[in-house]
């Protein structure tokens, strides 16, 4: 077909992922609203076309194939997803797992909190104070660049076997990207604001807390749900390499084992605490970010 | 009394940008500014009204020459020189009461008493029922009442407005020049404004200031003779159109003398 | 701050800059000298490590066999996620069906996997580049796909009106757009997969730099332990300056905010 100025987007077959992702479409008309059949109908329709539809149904056919893989070829190293279910349920039941979770998530919870507030520290800084970023950019952008895990020889010579080694790990891993994410939202702070705050009487450490920081925020808030990404990415490597207990270690101990069974119910367990991290961090991203009156000023 | 005396600024630019010429925003210029009066500034982009304004507010310094209001001399912003931003420059994360408060906030005074004058400012320009409400939720003519009665609130001895209607459409333009008339009955203080618009400069101020562009300098004051208080009413007196008439010509008058300028470019 | 010739030379730019080094350098050859502890080498120990095992070949033999694994690692990721990055930003059913495990790949600590790799491939180059390969895949890919997926709707509805047709259109607009996008993909995946290419050596088998790594660490050699980790870390600072470098030359269009899809 000739494809001239009057084709239309569909005619050609091809719907360019290029939007932003649409809200649920609206259901189709309903001729007689009142009809039972029609309004199953239409919620039909509107759960079909919604997003999460296709999430969910890619996640059970995604696992779905798992399942069927592995107990087609059954090999050592693939488990099947219900086996691994079973398994994790049962280090559930044990305990084992709840208290390397417990172990894991206060690293994790330790390392994200420091580098949150000294990354928002350096950052705006960094943000506020041409001379500080000029001298300090460098190594940020280096050492948020270079292997972190590479690293890890270096604070267990430091901390040893403790927790501290971890922590320490993890805050590398997460406080570079705040800062950087911190310097730009300091920097895109609408001049005119801080310049009204200088004009009725802010004084810099007036004008950095009443208007730098609250108006930086949403993309400070960015800069954190990035962060704690990697904070458990560096709390699991640390935890493979360095530590006895916790989360890593423990799949450390399975995987010298050869029990891939136990790896896998591990690793769903740090799915499951990466995605609740996040989540946390998003909402209170949300709750910060609805311009909530801070009339406890 | 602010005291503007043989104040020259000229702006260089950015190092490293070429083929751009230092500019002369402000050439050797003089104005005294007595007490309680309403001055406009206005004048083709590019006269300086703007930077002149800036100086006056602290924000922008001078190259030569001095600025003093009642005796000190500018070196700073303060909140006795209080503004008026165009864009509001409004906290959009904060409820009307708490940004109409704010320069009290910095100043340091008690909670209860500056929820109390805040509030008294929010009922003044008209926005009583508004105080828990966000920026976002306003109207342009809203928010910038807001912005007035922020500078309101510090008690300054000047107010600097700098066009602080011009991002309003026509019908709210309208009704808050006829709100600041009010408001300014009510609380007479020195003001400095500047606008685009002829019409606007000449129905608000005691006296306006005609600039010209490239070298910025004071081409025309002219006095207005309309009795105070002011209304819409006065657009249409004799007094008013002859004034208007004037500055329509001057300011011609400025456009030709730029006009073999620009045909060399 | 009055300008005196101190603070203008204190305050210029390759001045500055060295000032953080210094400071930190200094600081911590006097705390390890104080702390004196058997693990922690002083800065001038390392620096003197440093020099020395850059002179032996054993180093440099370390290094090859390492970065095989980088090179065919890196190098399957980038045939493999571009292409299906781009795929997935420009057909939105594929895109929705495979967000999910996108979603779980980028945040997945793939260094759990490990031994998962280990008992079905074993320990060999294959196992280790398959690594490198896990590591840098999803940050190629969904860079690629977020390229695609950002050109501007209007620059593709004006070359259809023109009477492009899908290869144009890839080779004249959506491939030039994307490409800034897809140059970051490469440049953070190039990260993922140096902390690929370590972490294999640490936890898989023990080859390469991180056999030496290990070696040192054993042997309670701390200033080559210390050495290893600065000569990896300064070859990754290389590399991604490589990259940048041709980044910049490529794309020279492309604008420096790419840090928020780190």
């Amino acid at each position: 077909m000739s494809v001239g100025p009057d084709t239309a987007m569909s005619e050609l077959g091809l719907k360019p992922a290029i939007e932003g992702r649409p809200t649920s479409v609206p259901s189709a008309p309903v001729l007689l609203p009142d009809s039972r059949g029609q309004r199953w109908a239409s919620l039909a329709v509107r759960v079909c076309t919604a997003d999460g539809f296709y999430n969910l149904v890619s996640l059970v056919g995604g696992l779905l194939l798992w399942e069927i893989i592995a107990r087609v070829f059954e090999r050592p190293y693939l488990p099947a997803f219900t086996s691994v279910v079973d398994r994790l349920w049962e280090l559930i039941r044990s305990g084992e797992i709840l208290g390397d979770l417990s172990r894991s998530v206060q690293n994790l919870g330790l390392g994200f909190a420091f580098a949150a507030v000294l990354g928002v520290v350096v950052g705006t800084l960094m943000g506020r104070y041409a001379v500080i970023e000029k001298m300090l950019d460098p190594y940020v952008y280096a050492l948020m660049t270079a292997p972190t895990v590479v690293f890890t020889p270096v604070y267990f010579s430091i901390f040893g076997l403790q927790r501290w080694a971890i922590v320490a790990l993890i805050v590398q891993y997460s406080i570079f990207v705040i800062i950087v994410n911190t310097v730009t939202a300091v920097k895109t702070v609408d001049r005119e604001l801080v310049e009204m705050a200088s004009v009725f009487g802010a004084r810099e450490h007036q004008r950095i807390t009443k208007i730098v920081l609250p108006a930086a925020l949403p993309l400070i808030m960015a800069g954190m749900r990035l962060g704690m990404g990697r904070a458990v990415k560096g709390m699991i490597n640390g935890e493979l390499l360095i530590a006895v207990v916790g989360l890593g270690a423990t799949s450390e101990g399975f995987a010298r084992a050869f029990d891939a069974e136990g790896v896998f119910a591990v690793l769903l367990v740090v799915v499951f605490v990466a995605l609740a991290a996040t989540k946390l961090v998003e909402l209170v991203d949300r709750k910060v970010n609805a311009w909530l009156p801070n009339s406890q000023r | 009394m602010i005291d503007i005396s043989h104040v020259s600024k000229t702006f260089h630019p950015r190092a490293g940008r070429r083929g751009t010429q230092p500019v002369t925003a402000l050439d050797d210029v003089n104005l005294t500014i007595g007490d309680n009066e309403f001055v406009t500034l206005i004048g083709p982009s590019g006269c300086g009204k703007t930077t002149l304004l800036r100086m006056v507010a602290g924000l922008t310094s001078v190259d030569e020459g001095l600025i003093r209001v009642d005796g000190k001399v500018v070196r700073g912003p303060s909140p006795d020189r209080a503004m008026v931003f165009q864009a509001f420059a409004l906290m959009p994360w904060a409820s009307v009461l708490r940004n109409v408060a704010f320069g009290l906030e910095l100043r340091g005074t008690p909670k209860r008493e500056r929820e109390e004058l805040a509030r008294d400012l929010v009922r003044k320009v008209g926005l009583a029922g508004f105080e828990k409400s966000l920026p976002a939720e306003l109207s342009g003519g809203m928010r910038q009442r807001v912005g007035i009665a922020r500078a309101l609130a510090v008690n300054p001895s000047v107010l600097l407005m700098d066009e602080p209607f011009g991002a309003l459409d026509e019908q709210t333009k309208r009704m808050m020049q006829e709100e600041l008339l009010r408001i300014w009955e009510m609380e007479r203080k020195t003001v400095i404004f500047v606008t685009h618009s002829i019409d606007e400069a000449i129905l608000l101020a005691d006296r306006c200031v005609l600039m010209s562009a490239r070298p910025g300098r004071i081409h025309e004051i002219e006095t207005i003779h309309l009795p105070r208080p002011r209304s819409r009413a006065d657009e249409t007196s004799a007094e008013f159109i002859e004034t208007k008439a004037r500055l329509w010509d001057h300011l011609r008058s400025l456009q030709l003398a730029e006009e073999p300028k620009r045909v060399g470019v | 701050m009055r300008e005196t010739t101190l603070t203008r030379v204190l305050t210029s730019g390759p001045v500055l800059k060295v000032i953080p080094a210094v400071v930190f350098l200094g600081l911590w050859e006097v705390g390890a000298n104080w702390k004196d502890s058997l693990l922690i080498p002083n800065a001038s120990t390392t620096i003197r490590s440093t020099f020395e095992l850059v002179q032996r070949g054993e180093t440099w033999e370390a290094m090859w066999i390492s970065n095989q694994s980088l090179l065919l690692g890196f190098g399957m990721a980038v045939l493999t996620g571009i292409p299906s990055g781009l795929l997935m930003g420009r057909v939105r059913a594929i895109e929705k069906m495979a967000d999910v495990w996108m979603n779980v790949l980028v945040v997945l600590p793939m260094a759990m996997l490990m031994p998962v790799i280990i008992m079905s491939l074993g320990f060999d180059l294959r196992a280790r580049s398959l690594v490198v390969l896990l590591f840098a895949y999803p940050m190629v890919a969904v860079n690629a796909r977020a390229g695609v997926r950002e050109v501007p709707t209007d620059l593709i509805e004006m070359s259809r009106s023109f009477g492009a047709g899908e290869a144009q259109l890839w080779r004249k607009i959506l491939l030039p757009a994307a490409a800034p996008a897809i140059w970051t993909g490469l440049r953070v995946g190039l990260g993922r997969a140096i902390t690929g290419m370590i972490l294999a050596e640490l936890l898989l088998v023990s080859v390469g730099i991180g056999r030496l790594l290990q070696l040192y660490k054993g042997t309670f050699q701390p200033g080559n332990t210390y050495a290893i980790v600065a000569i990896v870390v300064a070859e990754s600072l290389v590399l991604m300056a490589v990259v940048r470098r041709l980044e910049h030359r490529l794309v020279p269009w492309a604008n420096d905010d790419a840090f928020s899809r780190t």
